[in-house]
Order: structure tokens, then sequence, then C-alpha cells
């Protein structure tokens, strides 16, 4: 048993953001996750909105547009004034974090277009510095070069995609320099030796007069872990270009350092993590819970809190579970699932980029980011929903992932500091609507 | 109907949780032998996928599995449920029944035999180990690196201090559950930990004939013997257990064996006594913190002016209980902590004694020694005695339990003592 | 107009056509093999993997279980590679008919089946995850075979006697001069062209679409009930032993270990067209729910995939036959021999038969085409093995792991889940000479693990891209194409764990490639295969 003021749910953007905002304002927290969260698998662009359906330009501008025309988006939860908010707060986190100088580029006012590691051009709002220069709204000449031991990166099929992009001339170059000339080497690995400076070299020596007057250079996003500014500044400087990272299958290096900067000052403020417990359900006193229960190992372990925060995730992650008697259920409190088909009805369509109707499932929340039963009431007065749990949105497709889990997550933070009456700074309950 | 039956399809063992894997790789970003050496293909592999290809009938295929540390840390950090580590263990079991066990596996995996062996003639045994000669002809001719940490016998036996020992009445009653380490080679460890508990109001219960937990055996793949030796460990301690007394150990990855792995990975959950045993077992961090939110821990520290490090090793993290040795340390004054941040020293009990793993066993430990010697700390502090003798050696930093920390602030280990 | 030239035609690239061509060839016919599209993707890919023991057939059809007794032991002899020995449990159940236990024991003296019944705890102690509520428990030895493999070691093997094989050809007509068929006309699927070819003799082994060819010859009434069953592939083998409910053939009563998975069928639904078998909610939850009876759990175990295949059940007007349920259509075959029945000579049709006997569907057929022929050659099936069979062992599961364990440190594996190869990929890749990922999904089983895809799919295209010098239109659509075709086999299952793997993949597709986004798309075969130029840099 443990007293905390908060127990926060879920280790990914969401409850990561969430917990190091309670901790960084002075609450005791305890974050509990059955794993590491969806960090080490989301490039961490910050997709504020990316289409609506058509490509977004303006995300401040299409999210007042997304708000008022689909009322049950969580984005109206936050509105654009929040995203701004948990962006800064967001950016301000990697400014004395333990990779600085490294830092996010962008705002919300404006998407910038990045490659994919398949060639599309892909909308984007706020994202790593060593990704920026891959905007390639004005069209541009890129070199895309890849590494045959990566198997996560093709340069070539990029570049061939890429190069049918309005303005854009692409070529792709595939080396094959790997560490310790190894023959399958994963994306972290390589993040690995290009934190050393003579592996950089090897690829700056394979490159030396293979590069266009004005072409960038493109490379998967595995330009270092332990100090990526430095690594990507380098090769900057020697190979005398832009060079931008492009994000790669997982595990997601970019990803990492994001986890890192956000455990870190989670760990400097105090808080506690715990992996591989399961939360199992609540204990609860009127509408609100006194204590969450956790299955650790074979054991049960109760955990007290004034506050939770429920960041579990979708689907993809478990924070949602469909049985094969095609019911839903939120896994860790038992909340009410909204938006899924009932039992005879159908989830899925046959067409795989079709619209599915089990596609916006999740958790339904009132303008506190409180869960709600079907009927509109809280179900609990002290738990905070956040990230890709909420009901009502399809981040995959409408390139809203990262945007809405720092957005909500952060908001759910501000929120329950406004409630505890602790300092809480004045944007950091963002704006409803 | 399946659940009260046992007969279930994901009950089988650990196996069944091969279904949660979605391949996402984060166990693999994680894995500290992976990270250092190609010659270990990675848990996801050896663990979720290979598990697939493998079928009773059929000889074990793959022998690269064989470097899995079994350090656990990849079931730690799986956010799908998937038990890596447990799935990799028994079928390293298997892999090992094949091939068969080496003189050098037999000798390093029954600690209470060796410790039994030595201690009469400890100072022969300490020459021997510490000497060069012997270890080269013990590398060359077992498999046990010349270069490996390789702990000092005593001399005396913990069980035989607390045979003399008289331990008085106090309102809480604990049984101490002290493992080979406190009994043959840190004796004086085991009488710390009594003399703390002590302080803390607790009357100090030590069961007689505690023998090994079993768990070098499991994880060199031995699990008949491993069993035997939980059931008879199992059987010394069902008493206290019976009575509703707590059982506490200062042995991390012993207490572990006897909360999880036992049940888990040599599939003893049908044993009652052991479960009894389990239910009642605590890491001595684990339930001091307990006490402390409780608000039941004595809490009037002396001040210690020390810097120290912490790593909490795999084991500990094991237990899903975070890092309670830093909420204790945390009570002292002037205790100044600097926690590390690494996932595994390397030596993950017996793996880094072994010819062919200890530079493996260094590689993944370097993070963690550059780490203290960067913090130039007084202290190096562990809850695992493997572990702490690996720093040691490694670092050349002193590397103590954190109840050795607590010791000193309650001012039992003053210059009197 | 391109024209070929063979002495026998062989139509329909599943296991009966693949088993015509290789027994054919053996004996030294010149024989082209074509179908519409890859080797075995008709009925005999979309079967749960179940080489019969004889025993499902023993109470109610002994002829069929007798062929099975001998068929299984010849394959077991010639194709061992293709075969995992599992064996085969046989349970009964409290609510069964009681007497069916005795008559499935005397069923089996009869068919020459050897059986053995075990106590119900040996069944268990070997099987533990059977419902532990099963009342007898028979060992039989039944099966688990691969049927890709075995149809492309068939198919090899009549290439290595000079057969030709060609995929993607489509039968458009059939050429009949005096009263007997003398050769097709064929489209080319990939690239439209058309081409000829003359033939002594064609052997129409088209199963499900049989009635259709011989439709081009004018043959009318023949009717084949397409018989709709579906399968559900699990995750990881849940039984290591093949597992029949010992009752009256019913669906959901068989559970397969094949390869690194499970199958559990199946379903048997009249369907109105072959083309068009759609898997339904209901038939998913009706498997589930009689899967659950046989190893309780089943529900929350992984499902990865659902498929679904059509009987070639046969009517023959002429023949009397009436509206039947499709499962108590006789198993066993027959060659239809249109010399007798249309007077149209040259022209053999194979109707009904199963997996389990197809090397004795071949050597009937061929046995027939032989005597019209006014030639003797004797078949050599039940003695030659094909290719890749040469060393007479059965298939390991572990052998996967094994190579791969020699090729750790030197080769890239690009699908992590059934351990596929970048080198055996990139050879496979140019000795097909396909656009089609989902060809090379069958033949190395790349895609078909847990994660579907998810992983590896974007990896092989961008081999495939590079290997094939697709252009990167053509690489999008090849991508797409299998996305889509991956989606057909999970959407009905998606629950559970697989909801959340296809979730994962949803994002890795459109939230980090943005796949949907893709610039346009082309189709057509790649344009240029080099198989001796380095892979470009």
């Amino acid at each position: 048993m443990s007293r905390h003021d908060a127990v926060v749910v879920g280790a990914g953007l969401a409850g990561l953001t969430a917990a190091v905002r309670l901790a960084e304002g002075g609450a005791s927290v305890l974050v509990l996750a059955k794993g590491v969260g969806a960090t080490h698998l989301s490039p961490c662009t910050i997709d504020v909105l990316g289409y609506d359906p058509e490509p977004v330009d303006h995300p401040r501008d299409a999210l007042r547009r997304l708000v008022d025309a689909r009322p049950d988006h969580p984005y109206r939860l936050v509105g654009a004034d929040g995203v701004a908010a948990a962006i800064d707060w967001f950016k301000g986190c990697f400014a004395d974090g333990p990779l600085s100088p490294y830092a996010y580029a962008g705002s919300v006012d404006e998407n910038m277009r990045l490659p994919t590691a398949v060639g599309v051009l892909r909308p984007s709002a706020v994202v790593p510095e060593t990704m920026a220069a891959g905007d390639l709204r004005a069209g541009g000449e890129v070199c895309v070069v890849g590494f045959r031991a990566l198997k996560d990166f093709h340069p070539v099929l990029l570049a061939d995609n890429l190069g049918r992009a309005a303005g854009v001339q692409a070529r792709g170059l595939e080396l094959d320099v790997s560490p310790e000339d190894r023959a399958d080497v994963n994306a972290l690995g390589f993040a690995r030796a290009f934190d050393d400076a003579s592996f950089r070299a090897r690829v700056i020596g394979q490159l030396a007069g293979r590069l266009g007057a004005g072409e960038r250079v493109a490379l998967p996003a595995v330009l270092g872990i332990a100090d990526p500014h430095a690594a990507w500044r380098d090769l900057e400087d020697r190979l005398g270009r832009p060079v931008f990272e492009v994000p790669t299958l997982p595990p997601s290096v970019p990803g990492m350092r994001v986890f890192a900067t956000l455990r870190e000052r989670l760990r400097r403020a105090g808080g506690r993590v715990i992996l591989n417990v399961v939360v199992t359900g609540a204990e609860r006193a009127g509408a609100r819970i006194i204590a969450v229960r956790a299955r650790v190992g074979l054991r049960d372990a109760v955990h007290e809190a004034d506050r939770v925060v429920l960041a579990t995730g979708g689907f993809a992650s478990g924070g949602l579970e469909l049985d094969s008697g095609w019911v839903a259920r939120e896994t860790a409190l038992g909340l009410p699932v909204a938006g899924v088909p009932a039992p005879g009805d159908s989830r899925f369509r046959p067409g795989y980029f079709d619209d599915h109707p089990i596609g916006r499932a999740g958790v339904a929340v009132d303008g506190d980011q409180r869960p709600v039963g079907p009927d509109g009431a809280p179900a609990f007065d002290n738990v905070t929903v956040a990230g890709a749990t909420l009901a009502g949105a399809e981040p995959w497709r409408e390139k809203s992932g990262d945007g809405l889990s720092l957005a909500t997550g952060h908001r759910a933070g501000g929120l329950m500091l406004a409630e505890s009456g602790a300092h809480a700074g004045p944007a950091a309950v963002g704006m409803g609507g | 109907m399946a659940a009260e039956t046992g007969h279930d399809v994901l009950g089988e063992l650990m196996r069944g949780s091969l279904d949660h894997c979605v391949k996402c790789t984060i166990c693999e970003t994680f894995c500290p032998v992976s990270n250092v050496t190609p010659l270990f293909p990675g848990p996801k592999y050896v663990g979720p996928q290979a598990e697939r290809f493998r079928v009773p009938r059929e000889e074990s295929p793959d022998a690269s599995l064989d470097y899995c540390s079994g350090c656990g840390i990849c079931t730690q950090v799986c956010p799908q449920g998937v038990q890596i580590a447990e799935i990799n263990t028994q079928a390293r079991a298997k892999l090992r029944k094949r091939t068969g066990f080496r003189l050098r596996d037999r000798i390093i995996a029954r600690p209470d035999l060796t410790g039994r062996l030595g201690t009469p003639v400890a100072p022969l045994a300490n020459l021997m180990l510490h000497s060069r000669l012997p270890r080269r002809i013990a590398d060359r001719l077992l498999g046990i690196d010349e270069r490996a940490p390789v702990p000092a016998f005593a001399g005396r036996t913990f069980q035989a201090w607390a045979r003399k020992h008289r331990s008085p009445p106090a309102p809480r009653r604990v049984a101490y559950f002290h493992g080979c380490g406190a009994n043959w080679y840190e004796p004086d460890a085991g009488r710390r930990t009594v003399e703390l508990l002590e302080y803390l109001g607790c009357q100090v219960d030590v069961p007689r004939g505690q023998g090994c937990c079993g768990l070098p055996l499991q994880s060199n793949g031995m699990f008949e013997p491993a069993r035997r030796y939980v059931r008879r460990l199992t059987r010394r301690l069902a008493p206290s257990a019976r009575h509703g007394i707590d059982i506490v150990g200062t042995s991390t990855s012993c207490t572990l064996m006897l909360k999880r792995e036992a049940r888990e990975i040599l599939g003893l959950d049908d044993d009652p006594e052991l479960r009894m045993v389990s239910d009642h077992v605590y890491d001595i961090c684990e339930y001091l913190l307990m006490l402390h939110d409780r608000g039941e821990l004595r809490t009037d520290f002396q001040p210690l002016p020390l810097t120290v490090t912490y790593h909490a090793p795999c084991q500990q993290q094991g237990h899903g209980i975070g890092k309670p040795a830093l909420d204790l340390m945390a009570l002292v004054p002037e205790l100044r902590v600097i926690e590390n941040d690494a996932t595994c020293c390397g030596v993950a009990g017996t793996y880094g004694l072994k010819t062919e793993k200890y530079e493996i066993a260094m590689d993944v430990g370097a993070g963690l020694f550059a780490q203290i010697a960067e913090a130039r700390p007084d202290l190096a502090v562990c809850d695992s005695e493997t572990c702490r003798w690996h720093i040691e050696q490694a670092t050349g930093v002193r590397t103590v339990h954190p109840i050795e920390i607590l010791h000193r602030a309650a001012g039992l280990s003053g210059p009197g003592h | 107009m391109a024209r070929l030239r063979a002495e026998v035609l062989v139509i329909g690239g599943g296991a009966t056509g693949a088993g015509v061509a290789w027994d054919a060839a053996l004996r030294g016919f010149d024989v082209v093999l074509v179908d519409r599209a890859d080797l075995a993707i008709g009925t005999s890919g979309r079967f749960h993997g179940l080489l019969h023991s004889g025993g499902r057939y023993v109470v109610k059809d002994v002829v069929a279980a007798r062929e099975c007794v001998a068929e299984n032991a010849i394959l077991r002899r010639v194709i061992p590679q293709c075969i995992e020995d599992t064996g085969g449990l046989f349970v009964t159940f409290e609510d069964n008919d009681p007497g069916y236990g005795d008559r499935f024991l005397a069923g089996c003296h009869t068919a020459g089946l050897p059986v053995e019944e075990i106590p119900v705890a040996e069944a268990l102690r070997m099987e533990p995850v059977v419902n532990p509520a099963i009342q007898r428990a028979f060992i039989v030895p039944d099966a688990a075979i691969d049927v890709w493999k075995t149809v492309w070691s068939l198919a090899d093997g009549a290439v290595a006697h000079g057969a030709r094989v060609l995929t993607y050809h489509k039968v458009i007509g059939l050429h009949t001069e005096h009263d007997a068929v003398t050769g097709a006309r064929l489209r080319n699927e990939l690239t439209g062209e058309e081409l000829d070819i003359d033939a002594g003799f064609t052997i129409n082994a088209s199963g499900a679409w049989a009635a259709q060819i011989v439709r081009m010859a004018g043959i009318e009434g023949i009717g084949v009930i397409p018989g709709k069953g579906i399968m559900i592939g699990m995750n990881h083998r849940l039984v290591n032993t093949v597992l029949n409910r010992c009752a009256m053939p019913a669906d959901g009563d068989i559970l397969v270990p094949i390869r690194t998975i499970s199958a559990i069928g199946t379903t048997d639904i009249r369907a109105a067209d072959a083309d068009e078998i759609p898997v339904t909610q209901a038939e998913v939850d009706q498997m589930l729910a009689e899967g659950e009876r046989l190893v309780p759990g089943l529900r929350r175990a992984r499902a990865l995939r659902v498929w679904s295949g059509v009987r070639p059940l046969f009517q023959d007007e002429k023949a009397g036959g009436a509206e039947v349920d499709t499962r108590d259509v006789s198993r066993t075959h027959a060659v239809v021999d249109h010399r007798k029945r249309d007077g149209i000579a040259a022209l053999l049709t194979m109707s009904g038969g199963k997996l389990t006997t197809l090397r004795l569907m071949a050597q009937d057929i061929v046995d027939a085409m032989c005597e019209q022929l006014g030639t003797d050659r004797p078949c050599r099936t039940a003695e030659v093995r094909p290719p890749r069979n040469e060393d007479g062992r059965y298939y390991q599961v572990g052998s996967r792991l094994a190579k791969r364990e020699a090729r750790l440190l030197d080769e890239q594996l690009i699908c992590e889940c059934e351990l596929v190869g970048r080198e055996r990929l990139e050879e496979t890749m140019r000795a097909r000479g396909t656009i089609n990922l989902d060809d090379i999904r069958r033949q190395l089983r790349l895609g078909m693990g847990p994660c579907q895809g998810g992983f590896c799919i974007y990896r092989a295209t961008g081999i495939l891209h590079g290997v094939g010098r697709l252009s990167g239109a053509q690489a999008s659509t090849s991508l797409l194409a299998f996305l889509q075709e991956r989606w057909k086999g999970v959407w009905p299952i998606l629950y559970g764990d697989q909801l959340r793997q296809a979730r994962l993949d949803d994002w890795i597709f459109q939230g980090l490639l943005d796949v949907e986004h893709l610039p346009e798309t082309g189709t057509g075969a790649p344009a240029a295969l080099l198989e001796e130029e380095p892979i470009p840099a």
C-alpha cells in the first residue's frame, strides 16, 4: 500500500506528460505501467492535425473547424490554444533536459511536409530539429541515404516515390556501412554508432564526391541517441548542407529521445515509476477513486491516490480490449467504452481504407476529461482520461496522434493541479472548446 | 470451467503469453545483452518468436538463446504482457537438457554446496580462489573466467551467529531469510540486518537450516534439482508463514524466486506450502517502506554525510515494487544519493562468471561502471550480492546493501561496532 | 499470337493439377500445366493442412477411409518433407452418440487403420489444453501436410521431367476438332496477351471451376456445389497432435497443428459462387464456440487469420445427382470420361476427391488417359520422390530456426515472425519474377505470422523495388495490394491480441508511413527482372 497525490496509469506520451506536469507542480506522483509505452514506436513528431481529410496547411485554423464540425472529437477538450500551450511546454522540456541542446521546431500555426520512409510528404506541425530540413513544401533536391544493414529504411524506394511530388527531385543511395560491419542492425544500433564520431566519419567518407551541389541529405532517424544534436550538427557541418532525419519503422530513436527526456524530468521531480504492473481496478468511495489495485506478478498491490490519470492508450496498447464475443472494455478501471458497435453489428468493413465503424471507439469524457457513462454523467470525479484512450478520434488517419496525446496529457496534469490548488502556471489549463 | 480445472490454453506455463507479442521491439531496445553482442539475437527473437518454432518432440535448434543472461528486463519493459524472460528460461532448460550440463555449471549453481565445502577450510579456499594459478586452471579446465569476481568464504556462517543470538521480544515479529550470500560469504551483512530490524522494533526469527533457493540451478537450466531446493527451503520457512509471520530477505533475487519464479518458471504453483511461504515473502526494503507508508517505521536516522550511488538490480526490478531503497535512503539526513540510470550490471547471477560470457558481462556493465566512476561516491549501493561483487571488482568502489546504509544511519555501525 | 504445343494440357494448378502434371511427366508425357493465378491459390491453399489417416471417414464412408489409409502411408514415403508426423487424436465427449466410439474402433479395423485407444489421462498429458471432459481417446496416424510445399514440389518435379508451368494464364476457350478437344486458348492475366496451346489431351483438374471449363467444350449438366468451409488459424501451436472430435463430421471439430500455427476447421455451407466466399461473423462465432469445447480457453487465445475455401463437390445430372448436404456428398473422387459421357474425346475431368488422395486421383486420371490413348505407361508416383523430399525425413517445425541459427551473424532477417531471411527472399523474388508480394507470401510464408506483415511488408517492398527494378508506382501498388489482401483475412477475426496487432499495424502503415497518400500507383508486370544485375546502390 502506498499513498500518492496522483497515480498515473500508462507511460506513453500522454501519461508521462501528465506525470511530469504533476510532479513538477509539486504533487507526489506514481506512474504505473505494464511496460514502456508507445513513445518507442512513434516517430514522436507532434502531428497536430494532418488531414481533415484534405492535407492541412494551418492546423490552428483547421482545429477550430474540426471542433465545430465534430463536437465529439477530443480536440474539443483542449482547443487550438490548449494545443499551443502544450507544445510550448513540451519544447521547454528539452531546453534543460538530458539531451539539450536537442530541441523541437515548428508550431501549431503551420504544417511542414516531411517525407515518410515510403516517400509520402506527410503533414507535421512540430518536429525534432533534426527533421526540420525535410520540410519540402517548397520542393528541393534531396539525396536519400540509407544503409543496407538497416532494413527499416529503404532509400531508393523512398526517393522514387518522393521524386514524384511537385518540385522535388530525389534519388536514393544505399551505403554498405554498418556498426562492426554487421548485416542486420536495428535503428537503435545505428543511433549508438552515430553517437561515435568515427562512425560518422565513415559515413561522410562514403558520401564524398557523391552529392550534388544543391542536394540536401535525408538519413534515417538514427542520428544519435546520447547526443543527437551533436551528431546531426556534425554531419551538417562536414557535409556542408542541410541534413535531416526521416522516421524509420519501430523502434523509434526520436521516440526514445522523448522518453529519456520526460523520464529524466520525472525522476528529477521525484516521480516514481513502476513497470510490469497491471492495474486491475479501483477502490471507490462514492464518486471518487481512493485507490487503484494493481497486479504485480502473483500478488495484488493497492496504491492510494487522490487523483488518477488514465493514459493507457487504445486498442493498440491494450488500454482497450475487444473480446471474442465482441464486447469491449477499458482494461484498467473498467470504464464504459463508447463507439463500439453492438455484438451483432459489423465492426470493420472489407476494404482496408474504408471507414470502419469501430474506428473512433474509446472512453467518452466530459469537458474536464472525466470519464462518462452512456448517460453522460461522470463515472468518477477524480479520474482524468488522456491520450489514445479517448473516444472520437482516429489519430493514425488524421495524423493527430502525438498532438492529441501531448495536449490532453498536458491538460490532464493542469486540471489536477488546478483542482488541488497547487501551482499550475497561467497557461496550465487548456481552453475548452 | 477452464480456470477451475487448471486446464487452460493460456495457462500452459508462460508459453501462452507469446500470443500478446505484437513484435514492437521495445524489449530489444532494452536488452542489455543483445545491445552489446550480436551473439545473442535478442529477447523478441528467442522468446515469443522462436517459441512458435519449438515443439516438444523436436530437439531445440537454437543454441544462441543460451546467451540470454536471464536478467528479466525484457519482461519488465514489455507493454503487452509477454513473459519473455520466463519463456526463454524454460526454453533454455530444454536446450541444456539436450546439450548436457557442464561441470562448471553444476558447481556454480550450488552456492550452498560450495559454501559448505569451502567454509571449514576458508583460508586455504580463499587463497585458491584469489590466486592466479588456480584461477587460471579453473578458467581453462572448467570455464570459470579467471577475471570474474568470486566472493571470499567468511570461514564462519551467519547461521552459527544466529544460533547464539537471542532476539529480544518486540511487538512485531519477522523471519529473516538470509540466503546463501549472507550465510557463507557475508555473515556480517546478515548480522547487520538482524540488528537493524531489532532497532526498528522487530523480533527476528532466523529459521534454521535455510538452504539455497534453487535460483542458480534454475537459471542454469537444472529444473529438477532446483525444484528440490525450493521445496527444501520452503519446508524450513513454512512454520513462520503458517504462524502469519512475514519473511523478509536481503537477497533480492532469492526473494523473487520464492515470490514468483519458482511458481511461474519451475511450475510449482500447485505446491500449497510454497504458495503459503511465497505470499509472506518480502524484499527487506519493500517491507520497510511498507511499514513507513503505514507510519510504523522509526525514522529518527542520524545524519550520514556521504555520497552514494544506487543501482537497482534487474532482479529487484522484477519485484515490481519500484525502488524502495531510494525512498528509505531519502529518510537519512545529509545522505546524497545518486540514482544510476542503468539497467543491468552484467553479471546476472552466475552469467558473468563464465569464460565465454565474462566479456559480455563487462560490456553490459560498462555504462553503469562509468556512471559510478563519474560520481566518485563514498560507497555504491545495490540490493543484490552477485551484482555488488561484480560492481566492486569493476569499479574498485566498495559496494553495499541499502541495509548497511540504514544500519549506519541508525547509529549501529559506529566506531563501537 | 504465340502458340505452344504439348502432349498433355493440365488445367488447374492446385494439388490435383500439380499431382497430375507430376504423374504424367514421370510417365514421359510432355506436359503443360496452367492456372489462372498462382499455384495452390484456390481450394488447395485454403485448407487446414490435415493429412487424413482415414479416421474421419471410418464410420460413414469406408471406401474413403481405405483410400486415406493407403495414401497416407504412400505420401509419408514420397513427400516426407511436406509432412509433419504429428499423429492424431480422436476424442469423444459425453454428449456424443454413446455408441460412436465403438463404431469408430470397428470402422478402423474394417478400413485397416491402425488405431490405439489410450487412457484419457494419457491423452491429457500428451495435449494438456484438451478439454478434460473428454471420455475416450484414440490415436491414429493423422499428420499435418504443407499444401504449398507439396504443390510446388510436385510442380517442380514435373518441370524437372520436361513439363512447363504457366501461372497467371487463364483458359478462355477450349479448341475442339472432330469431337475431340485439341487444346485451349489462354490469356496472360498480367499482360493481357493471348496464347494458343495445341494439346493431344486435356485434363481438367480445376476443381470447383471444372464445370466452367467443360462448358467451353459445350458440355452441360455437370454441376459443382461449392461447399464453403472456413478455417481460423490460431497464432501458435495450441496442440502438437491433430485433434479430432470423434463423432460424425461436423463444424469446428478439427484442430490441426500446421507449421507454427494451429488451424481450427471447418464449416460446410453451400456457396452460390466459388469465387465469392466471404467469411461471415456468424461463421466465426460458430467456429469459436465449437473450438472452445475442444480446447477450453481457445476464445482467449490469439486468432491470426481466417480463410475460407470451397470443396469441389460434383453433381452430374446424367448420373442422376440430387440435391444433398455438401458434407454428405462422397469425398471419394471419380474420373469423368467425356468421351463416354458426352462423346468428346481427349478430355477428362477430375471430380471430387480430397487432398490426402491427390496422388491416387492423379494416378487414376492419367491411367484413364493412357487407356484412351492406347498406351501403357505405369504410374511411378508411389515410388519416386519429387524435389526437396529426397532425404526421406519428415518436416521439422524447428527447421527454419535451425537454419537461421547458422546465419544469425551474416544474414538480415526480413520477416521476423516466420524467419524469412533476405537472401532467400531475394532469390525467390528473382526466380518468380513477380510484382505480387502475395505470391512471395505463399511461397515463403512471408508476412504470415503474428504481425501479418506489419513489420516485414515495408521491408519486402523496398527489397522488391530494388530486385525487380520496379517503378515507385509498381512498388506502391504491390504494397497496397498486399495490405488489402491481408485485411481480407484478418478483419473478421479482429478481437483480442490480433486487434491489438492490427491497430499497431495501422499506426505503422497509416500513422507513420502515410501509405494512403502514396502518389499514383501503377500495375503491370515488372519492367525487367534482371537476375544477374546487382542491386542498384
